[in-house]
């Protein structure tokens, strides 16, 4: 899969738990990765152009997580 | 004025930038040391060469002045090289004995307390408390300060039968090991945290600050949009307060501190072992905290009578017994020094055999 | 800067002989108006005997999810110089030193860019940089990566690996640790900046069982240097300290495994009934050496006693050779860190996974075989479990 598309899954998926459930970047990699059947590293290297791109984050209330910057 | 190109993932500086060439040369060629005084010791190598350290005590928290002012010294005495200790010390290395005396001179002339080496007071491993710690019950910094006040000739001169090691931690949090000292002092809440359900409402997320609880205390109140603490599962932890603003834990008339005692980490003679309670409760008493530094002489004067040489406080503690320790001691045993928690049955005295108190 | 705020209480604790951190704060004060404010904050915090600080969870620097800590005051119309009061962790080198011309031009940087405190070091073994705000943390990452430092970890991830200072001035070390430290460190800089694991994971090692740097109470996984075989006794030297201590009292009678013999003239060991404690070799330091096949022991599992109890590292591995490229061990590592991203929860240590799931489960997963060295001693109920290959069909 080209990374493009995963980096969009990948969002679409922080998205849509937002508000609802924090998600650990373990959780993306796992489910990303079973949904699509794509290696774990291949969700990794897309999910760590997303985070030094800023366009999602890591926070660290109570666990570290992969969020939405706040506006 | 334009910065410099970021860098990431290079992890720290190679340590053989900052070796010392005495150190750097005799790398894994120790033979043996000794203790020549309270502060200083002296590492012999097999190739007969020999590295003098000199240890002064930090309060940890220093202004880069400070660090500026250890840097000057180490260029003056240790051709610019100096090293930190796990307990906060900071010590300068010199590579001939005529070194030794000026630079002790320079550090006791600049009011350095130099000592910590030997069977003594080392400096005491603490934690951020009030100075820049949300979930603190109790200041470190400053408990640190009076007790080493206190103590200090333990630290640069007088031997005690072995190494006494202070700790401090300002919450049950504990960022140290605390919990393995021969005596640690331990900032405690006594109440529950107040919730302030217009705020939770407004600024906590609901499900992580429940999942925040180890204790699962905490459960939703749908009515206020808020969440309520079934009090008698609260351990006073503040983990809660840390996910949830909301949540303030600091109480000034019910935080305090306890001192437990007879922890260790190393392995020598007896296994590594946790600090046990001997007093649940001291109230605040800043800028000085006298109960505490009383208590803490009260512990070190029984030691000190009654250890054997080599005996850590809690390899004495376990030849005389915690009933021996309280009589010795002469602290109240409470109902909050019975264990009631995981652990608890395996603290029990099955057994007929006891020394009375 | 000129003083900002009477601090009486304060005060007081700039009396007696040990160094003081208010002085600290004061010579802070004279060119940082963050540290002026942090000043009459903590007299604050003294007076009314609370805390004023306030947890973030959000600011850090491009790219990495830890090495920076969101702190603000609950009072920031009082104290504006320390609304924001971020801590960066810096990582240490391994061992603790420095030159004089690496720290000062850290100093310099930290004047620039934040309050002028510090610590040296944090608990974990960071350099800690107290108090800075949100829109200097990455001028300041900028400014110290570009000179070969970078940040150490934070939140659910590898944290800084810290260490003994070992091999380089202490002659008891059986293993390289501030090599085996760096080597870990720079192996797992992206498990270390980028959070990916249920909690956090501290790597601490020491070169011997005396355990300075209390690796046991404070790791996940303490490396500690060891030895098989017999202790080196230098017989010449023996005899020289039997004339200056009483060596059946202080070292035959202590010894802890009563494996020890001394008949005035020469000391014996039983070196097979020897655990290894230390107590001998630290107190004659020149008559006695750990053997020479060094290792380590590998330990497990220290965790806090919130909920189940507190727990210090035990054995899982009772002797690895640990020397350049360490495959063993970081394949060893890597095992460990799947079973506990597949089977932990958020914040929940590898210590408490293992009692959550067993032990024995623990071992059988990652493919490490029982051993007596890791039990104090057998379980006392029959109440034990077979697997399917182990029934008659
Ligand atoms: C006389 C020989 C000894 C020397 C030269 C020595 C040296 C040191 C040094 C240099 C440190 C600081 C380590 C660092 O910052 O990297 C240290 C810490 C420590 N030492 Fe020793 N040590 C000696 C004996 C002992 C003994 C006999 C014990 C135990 C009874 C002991 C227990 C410790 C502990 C537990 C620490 C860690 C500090 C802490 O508690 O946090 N040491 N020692
Ligand atoms: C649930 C909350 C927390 C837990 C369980 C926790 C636990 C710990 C532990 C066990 C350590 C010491 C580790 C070691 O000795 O290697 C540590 C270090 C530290 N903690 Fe915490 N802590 C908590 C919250 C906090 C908070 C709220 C603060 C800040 C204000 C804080 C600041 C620190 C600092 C500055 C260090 C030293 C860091 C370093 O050396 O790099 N901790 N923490
Ligand atoms: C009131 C009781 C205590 C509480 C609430 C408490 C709490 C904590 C917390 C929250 C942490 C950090 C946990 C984490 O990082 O996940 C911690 C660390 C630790 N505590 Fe304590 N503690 C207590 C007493 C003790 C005692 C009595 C011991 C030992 C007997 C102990 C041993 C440890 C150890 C080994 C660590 C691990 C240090 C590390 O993770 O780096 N604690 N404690
Ligand atoms: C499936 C497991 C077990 C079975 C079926 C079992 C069965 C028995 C039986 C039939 C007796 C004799 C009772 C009598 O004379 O009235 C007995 C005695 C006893 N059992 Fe067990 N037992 C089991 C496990 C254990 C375990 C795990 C322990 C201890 C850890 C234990 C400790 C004892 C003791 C202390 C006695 C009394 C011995 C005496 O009279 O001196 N048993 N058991
Ligand atoms: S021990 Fe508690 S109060 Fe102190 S620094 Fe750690 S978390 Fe904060
Ligand atoms: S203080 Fe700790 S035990 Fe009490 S409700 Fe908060 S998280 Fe739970
Ligand atoms: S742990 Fe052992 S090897 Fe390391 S400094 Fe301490 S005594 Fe030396
Ligand atoms: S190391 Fe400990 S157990 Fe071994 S001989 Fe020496 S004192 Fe005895």
């Amino acid at each position: 899969m080209e990374k493009e598309e995963v980096k969009k899954i990948i969002y679409e998926l922080v998205e849509a738990s937002t508000g609802k459930k924090k998600l650990k970047q373990s959780d993306i990699l796992k489910k990303v990765s079973a949904d699509h059947g794509i290696e774990k590293d291949e969700v990794k290297a897309a999910l760590r152009d997303l985070v030094d791109a800023g366009t999602l984050i890591f926070t660290y209330f109570g666990g570290s997580f992969i969020e939405i910057p706040p506006k | 004025m334009s910065l410099p190109d970021r860098q990431t993932d290079i992890g720290p500086p190679h340590y053989s930038k900052f070796l010392p060439p005495v150190i750097a040369k005799n790398y894994g060629k120790w033979l043996y040391h000794e203790v020549l005084s309270a502060g200083t010791m002296v590492h012999v190598s097999e190739s007969g060469e020999k590295v003098y350290t000199v240890r002064a005590a930090t309060p940890r928290l220093l202004s880069t002045d400070r660090i500026r002012e250890f840097c000057a010294i180490a260029e003056k005495h240790c051709g610019g090289h100096l090293r930190f200790t796990s307990r906060n010390n900071v010590e300068f290395m010199v590579d001939a004995e005529s070194k030794v005396a000026p630079l002790v001179k320079e550090l006791n002339d600049k009011k350095y307390m130099v000592g910590g080496i030997g069977p003594r007071i080392s400096n005491v491993v603490h934690t951020q408390g009030w100075v820049h710690c949300h979930s603190a019950a109790t200041d470190a910094s400053g408990l640190v300060k009076a007790i080493m006040d206190d103590v200090h000739e333990y630290f640069t001169d007088k031997e005690l039968p072995n190494k006494v090691r202070i700790a401090v931690a300002c919450c049950v949090n504990m960022c140290g090991a605390v919990h393995c000292s021969d005596i640690a002092l331990v900032g405690v809440h006594k109440t529950p945290p107040r919730i302030d359900d217009n705020n939770v409402k407004n600024f906590c997320e609901v499900p992580s600050t429940i999942s925040s609880c180890p204790t699962s205390a905490i459960s939703p109140d749908p009515a206020k949009k808020s969440v309520k603490i079934k009090l008698e599962k609260c351990m006073y932890c503040g983990n809660c307060y840390s996910v949830c603003p909301a949540m303030p834990i600091a109480d000034a008339k019910n935080d305090g501190i306890a001192i437990v005692v007879g922890g260790k980490v190393s392995n020598l003679r007896s296994d590594p072992t946790f600090s046990k309670l001997v007093v649940p409760w001291i109230p605040n008493n800043p800028p000085r905290w006298p109960e505490v530094t009383d208590a803490v002489q009260k512990i070190l004067k029984a030691y000190v009578a009654g250890a054997k040489k080599h005996e850590r406080v809690g390899e004495w503690i376990d030849r005389i017994g915690w009933e021996g320790f309280f009589r010795e001691t002469g602290f109240e045993f409470k109902y909050q020094h019975i264990d009631d928690f995981t652990f608890a049955r395996e603290t029990f005295r099955m057994a007929a055999t006891f020394k009375w108190s | 800067m000129s003083k900002k705020h009477d601090t009486p209480l304060l005060d007081e604790l700039e009396k007696g002989p040990f160094p003081s951190f208010v002085t600290e704060m004061k010579m802070a004060a004279k060119h940082s108006d963050m540290s002026n404010d942090l000043l009459g904050h903590t007299e604050l915090c003294y007076k009314e005997r609370v805390t004023h600080w306030k947890h973030g969870g959000i600011v850090g620097v491009r790219g990495y999810g830890g090495g920076v800590i969101g702190r603000y005051s609950d009072i920031p119309d009082k104290f504006p110089g320390v609304a924001h009061f971020h801590t960066v962790r810096v990582n240490c080198p391994s061992g603790f030193y420095y030159t004089s011309a690496a720290l000062k031009e850290m100093c310099d940087l930290w004047d620039q860019y934040g309050s002028g405190m510090t610590n040296v070091h944090g608990s974990t073994g960071d350099l800690v940089f107290l108090g800075t705000k949100t829109e200097h943390l990455e001028p300041f990452f900028a400014e110290i990566s570009s000179r070969g430092w970078d940040l150490g970890g934070s939140g659910s991830a590898l944290r800084t690996p810290s260490c003994c200072l070992g091999k380089s001035r202490c002659e008891w070390a059986n293993i390289d640790t501030m090599a085996i430290t760096n080597d870990i460190t720079q192996h797992y800089q992206d498990e270390m900046h980028r959070p990916a694991f249920p909690y956090k994971f501290k790597f601490k090692i020491a070169g011997c069982p005396v355990d300075c740097i209390a690796s046991i109470a404070r790791a996940d996984m303490s490396i500690i240097g060891t030895w098989k075989g017999p202790i080196r006794i230098n017989q010449d030297e023996v005899q020289n300290y039997a004339k200056k201590m009483n060596i059946q009292a202080e070292i035959i009678d202590m010894c802890p495994t009563g494996c020890m013999a001394f008949d005035g003239k020469s000391m014996k060991i039983d070196n097979a009934n020897c655990n290894r404690c230390m107590h001998c070799i630290a107190k004659m330091t020149k008559a006695l050496r750990p053997g020479t096949e060094q290792g380590a022991t590998l330990l497990l599992g220290s965790k806090a006693p919130i909920v189940t109890g507190a727990l210090m590292s035990w054995v899982i591995v009772p002797f690895i050779k640990m020397e350049p490229p360490y495959e063993e061990f970081y394949d060893l590592i890597d095992k460990i860190w799947e079973w506990w991203d597949e089977h932990g929860k958020n914040r929940e240590r590898i210590g408490e996974l293992i009692e959550r799931l067993s032990f024995p489960r623990f071992l059988k997963d990652v493919g490490l075989d029982p051993h007596p060295a890791m039990v104090k001693e057998p379980r006392r109920d029959p109440f034990f479990f077979w697997d399917e290959s182990d029934i008659e069909k």
